[in-house]
C-alpha cells in the first residue's frame, strides 16, 4: 500500500503521458494491497492458499544459518565494491571454502585458482569486460 | 518453394557455412550457461566478425549461436536455480525443484527434448508462415498487444497459487511487477519516474539482475541452510537414468509440448514481446493443463510439465521472431534487432526480396535453426549425466562458485554496481515472497511485459481513444481474461459444494 500510494501521489505531478500507466496500474495495485491487508487482519492466514513454487528448509538453527548466508552474500558485495572483482573473487571463494565450508587447504586453493582463472581468462582477457578498481584500492593508489 | 527449401539446406551444409555454424554453436553453448551474458549481447559482440562472410555463412554463425543460448540457458536454471538467460527463468520453478528431488537428469532431459521439439515447431512455422504472415501480424495492433499482456498476467496470477486468497496475491504480485516496470524514463514525455535521484534507475530495472536476485539468492540461502548437496539425500541411481525419462516425458505430454511451442512461436511473431514473455505464458498454460487442484499444487514442486512448457516455448519463439524480421524488417526482440543490423551489413534488405530473390537464404536460416538445435541437444545429451552429477557435489563447494557467477552475471548486464544492489534488493524480495508463500512468477511476468503494455496502452488511447476497447480481437481477449479469473473460482466453489454434499 505504501509503495502504490507513493506511486500514485508522485504520478499526479507528471504530464498525463507519463502518468497514465502508473495511475492505471497504481490504483488497482493500491486496491489489491488494501484487500490483502484487510484479509490478513480479519480473515486469518490460510496456508492452503500459499504459493508453493519453492519450499524453504526449516530446522533447529535455520535462522542462524539464514543470517549467516545473508552475511556472506553481503560481505561478498562489500568486497567487490571496496576491492574490485579481481581481488574480491579469489578472496571470497577462498575464505568461504576455508571458514564456512571447512574444506582442506588443497581443495580450497584448487577451487580458488580455478574460479579465478575462469574469471580472468574469460571475462577479462577474452571479453575485455570493464571491471573497475575497488573504492579502497583506488583510494590507496591515489594517496 | 520446395526447390528453394532444398537449396537452403545445401547452402547450410557447405563446409564453410557448417564450420561457422559449429563455431557459433560452441560460443552460444557457453554464453547460455553463463548467467547475465545474454544471447543478444553476444550477437552484438560478434556482429563485426561477419563483414567478410557470405550471407549464408554469416547467418549460420549468428543464428547458430543465438538459437542454442536458450537451450543451454535452461541447464543452469535446472542445476543451480540460477537462470542463464532472462528467458530461462520459468524453468527454475519446476526444474530446480526436480533437481532437489534428485531428478536433475530427468529435468534436463525434458528441457532439452522439449527445446528440440520447440525449435523444430518454430522452424516449421517460419517456413509455413512466409506466405501467410502478413494478415496475421496486421491483426495485432497496439490494443490487442496490450490485452495480450494482460491475458498473460491473468493466466499466471490466477493459476500460480490456489484459492481466492492465492489469486488475490497472484494479481497483487502481477500488478506490482507492472508497476515496477514503470521505473525509469518514460518513453512518451521523458520524465524520470521513481528514479530516487539516481541516474542508474533512469533506464529502468534491468531484467537480469532482478531475475538472478529473485530466483538465485533464495536458492543459495536455502542451500546454505540445508548444508547438503543440491540433490540432498535423493537416491543416487535416479540421476543417471533420468535423462531418458525426461525425453519420454516430452512424448508423454507431447500435445502440451506442441501447444507450448505454438504459444512460443506466436509470441515470437508479435513485435516486442520477447522470449521471457513466451516462457511465462507457456508456463501458465502448462499449469492450466493440471486437471485437479491437487495436481496444480504439484507445479513449483517439481512437475515435469513445468519444465516442458517453458523449454518448448523458449526455443520455438526464435523461428517466430524471425518471421516479422525477415518479412517486414520489424524485429520482434533485441536479438532480432541486432540480427537485422547483420542483414544491412551484408547488403540484404528485409522485406519482399527475402521472400522472392533471396528465398534460398531465408530457408537456409530455417535449416540453421533446425541443425543447430539438433547438434546442441545431441552434445548436451552426451554430457547430461555428468552435468546432473553436479547436483551431488556438496553445497559448500558449489555455493562460492555459484555466488561468483551470480554477481558477475548481474554486473555484466550494465557494468554498474547498481546491478549488484538490484540483485541484493530483489534477492531479499524473493526470499520474503518465498517465506510468506507469495508467487514470484506473476511479478516477473508483470515486470517483463510492463514496458510493452505501457507503450501499447498509450498508443491505443492516443490513436483510438476509448474505441480500442470495442475491437473484435480485444473483446475476445477481454472475455478470455475474465474467463481465466472466474473459471478457477467457479471450479473451487463447485468442489466445495461437492465436498459438502
Amino acid at each position: 500500500m505504501i509503495v502504490s500510494g507513493y506511486g500514485i501521489v508522485a504520478a499526479t505531478a507528471w504530464p498525463w503521458k507519463a502518468a497514465l500507466f502508473p495511475l492505471v496500474i497504481g490504483v488497482p495495485l493500491f486496491a489489491l494491497a488494501a484487500a490483502e491487508a484487510l484479509w490478513t487482519l480479519f480473515g486469518g492466514n490460510a496456508t492452503s492458499d500459499e504459493a508453493r513454487d519453492f519450499q524453504l528448509s526449516t530446522g533447529e538453527d535455520a535462522l542462524r544459518r539464514t543470517l549467516g548466508a545473508a552475511g556472506w552474500i553481503c560481505a561478498f558485495f562489500a568486497a567487490i565494491v571496496l576491492l574490485g572483482f579481481p581481488i574480491a573473487v579469489p578472496l571470497f571463494v577462498f575464505l568461504y571454502l576455508k571458514l564456512q565450508g571447512r574444506e582442506g587447504w588443497g581443495i580450497s586453493i584448487a577451487i580458488t585458482l580455478g574460479t579465478w582463472a575462469v574469471f580472468y581468462g574469460l571475462f577479462d582477457l577474452l571479453l575485455h569486460l570493464p571491471f573497475p578498481e575497488g573504492w579502497l584500492v583506488a583510494w590507496l593508489s591515489f594517496s | 518453394m520446395l526447390e528453394a527449401l532444398l537449396q537452403g539446406l545445401v547452402l547450410v551444409l557447405q563446409w564453410k557455412a557448417l564450420a561457422f555454424m559449429l563455431l557459433g554453436i560452441l560460443l552460444g553453448f557457453w554464453v547460455g550457461l553463463l548467467p547475465g551474458l545474454g544471447g543478444a549481447t553476444t550477437l552484438a559482440l560478434m556482429l563485426p566478425f561477419i563483414y567478410t562472410m557470405q550471407p549464408v555463412e554469416a547467418f549460420a554463425f549468428l543464428l547458430g549461436m543465438h538459437s542454442v543460448t536458450a537451450t543451454t540457458g535452461d541447464i543452469t536454471s535446472v542445476l543451480f536455480g540460477v537462470p542463464g538467460e532472462a528467458a530461462s527463468a520459468a524453468t527454475v520453478l519446476d526444474g530446480y525443484a526436480m533437481a532437489k528431488k534428485g531428478e536433475a537428469g530427468r529435468a534436463l532431459g525434458a528441457a532439452l527434448a522439449s527445446s528440440l521439439v520447440g525449435a523444430l515447431v518454430g522452424a516449421v512455422a517460419l517456413a509455413l508462415a512466409i506466405p501467410v504472415v502478413r494478415p496475421l501480424v496486421l491483426t495485432f495492433g497496439s490494443p490487442e498487444l496490450f490485452m495480450l499482456a494482460l491475458v498473460g498476467i491473468a493466466f499466471i496470477a490466477a493459476l500460480s497459487s490456489p484459492g481466492g486468497r492465492g489469486m488475490l496475491r497472484g494479481f497483487l504480485a502481477g500488478a506490482l511487477g507492472l508497476f515496477l516496470g514503470t521505473i525509469g524514463q518514460d518513453p512518451q514525455a521523458g520524465v524520470a519516474r521513481y528514479a530516487l535521484g539516481t541516474l542508474y534507475l533512469w533506464q529502468g530495472l534491468d531484467l537480469v539482475p532482478v531475475l538472478v536476485g529473485l530466483f538465485a539468492i533464495p536458492e543459495i540461502i536455502d542451500l546454505v541452510v540445508r548444508g547438503t548437496s543440491i540433490a540432498g539425500a535423493a537416491p543416487a541411481g535416479q540421476l543417471s537414468r533420468g535423462a531418458l525419462e525426461g525425453v519420454k516425458d516430452t512424448f508423454r505430454h507431447f500435445w502440451l509440448t506442441i501447444r507450448c511451442s505454438l504459444i512460443g512461436t506466436f509470441i515470437g511473431i508479435l513485435p516486442g514481446m520477447g522470449g521471457a514473455v513466451a516462457q511465462w505464458m507457456a508456463y501458465g498454460h502448462a499449469t492450466q493443463s493440471a486437471r485437479t487442484a491437487e495436481e496444480r499444487r504439484g507445479f513449483g514442486q517439481g512437475d515435469v510439465r513445468g519444465v516442458l512448457g517453458p523449454g518448448a516455448a523458449n526455443n520455438s519463439k526464435e523461428g517466430g521472431a524471425l518471421i516479422p524480421t525477415i518479412a517486414f524488417g520489424v524485429p520482434g526482440s533485441t536479438a532480432m534487432a541486432i540480427l537485422l543490423g547483420g542483414f544491412y551489413l551484408l547488403g540484404l534488405v528485409p522485406g519482399p526480396d527475402m521472400l522472392s530473390k533471396h528465398l534460398a537464404v531465408t530457408f537456409s536460416m530455417v535449416w540453421t535453426i533446425v541443425i543447430a538445435n539438433v547438434i546442441t541437444v545431441i552434445a548436451c545429451f552426451a554430457l547430461l549425466n555428468k552435468l546432473a552429477q553436479l547436483t551431488t557435489v556438496r553445497g559448500s563447494l558449489l555455493i562460492p562458485v555459484i555466488l561468483v557467477l551470480v554477481f558477475i552475471g548481474s554486473y555484466t548486464s550494465n557494468n554498474h554496481y547498481g546491478d549488484l544492489v538490484l540483485t541484493l534488493v530483489f534477492g531479499a524480495v524473493g526470499y520474503l515472497m518465498v517465506l510468506s508463500g507469495w508467487p514470484r512468477a506473476p511479478l516477473v511476468l508483470g515486470l517483463v511485459v510492463g514496458k510493452i503494455a505501457e507503450n501499447n496502452l498509450y498508443i491505443s488511447i492516443a490513436r483510438y481513444e476509448a474505441a480500442w476497447l470495442t475491437r473484435p480481437v480485444v473483446l475476445v481477449l477481454i472475455a478470455i481474461t475474465v474467463g481465466v479469473i472466474v473459471y478457477p473460482l467457479v471450479q473451487a466453489r463447485r468442489r466445495a459444494a461437492t465436498a459438502r454434499a
